[in-house]
């Protein structure tokens, strides 16, 4: 059990069962869709950016346990952040998560995320991959103001 | 769900099970399929009990 442990940390177990930020935003400056078929993941993600830093940022929709407290973690780190910053975590949650090959420093790719380092036990679940970067590929959607919903599959 | 009983040794369909309108229809998001053959055997189910309970304790 104690590699489900690594998946199901109790922060992200939390967040599930009480997510943060779960609301729609009614005048929103950006939002996005993200869909995962296989798991049944659906999320809208809102943000209320002004300056070039969001202000807001929040998620409504259903999913399981790990996209759910990806989103709710997420949003709660965003607020404050710059869009630039915002880009740059999604990066460095991206490289955590899949650790691609020949990666310099493994040890350290989750410096900087905070709490979203928890899903770094993600990376040993290949299926549920997809689950933990949902919210994130809706975030990138959204700032770069995609039409078509993010899509994990 | 699917993961926690995969773990267990016990192999369920998860999700949306490619049929998208049936979870509009019964309006859930997602749901989980137990299928049984005519070589599962009581120890098999009891197996997937225990491992069912073994979610409740992670999530209840």
């Amino acid at each position: 059990m104690s590699d489900l442990r690594d998946l199901y940390q109790e922060l992200i177990i939390d967040h599930s069962k009480k997510p943060r930020n779960f609301r729609v935003i009614d005048d929103p400056d950006r939002f996005a869709d993200g869909f995962n078929p296989l798991c049944g993941d659906k999320l809208r993600l809102y943000l209320k950016i002004k300056d070039g830093k969001i202000e807001d940022a929040a998620f409504k929709g259903a999913g399981c346990a790990i996209s759910t407290a990806s989103a709710s973690i997420m949003t709660s780190m965003l607020k404050g952040q710059t869009i630039e910053q915002a880009e740059n975590l999604f990066q460095t949650f991206h490289t955590l998560i899949t650790r691609p090959e020949g990666l310099e420093d493994p040890a350290n790719a989750g410096v900087g995320l905070g709490k979203m380092a928890v899903f770094a036990g993600v990376n040993e679940f290949p299926a549920r991959v997809k689950c933990a970067t949902l919210a994130w590929h809706t975030l990138k959607n959204a700032l770069d103001q995609a039409e078509e919903a993010a899509q994990t599959e | 769900m699917g993961t926690i009983l995969d773990r267990e040794g016990v192999a369920i369909r998860a999700g949306h099970h490619c049929a998208q309108p049936v979870m509009d229809f019964f309006e859930v998001p997602a749901t989980n399929r137990a299928s049984f053959a005519f070589y599962n055997t009581h120890a098999e189910v009891d197996q997937l009990v225990a491992a069912v309970k073994k979610v409740q304790e992670m999530f209840g």
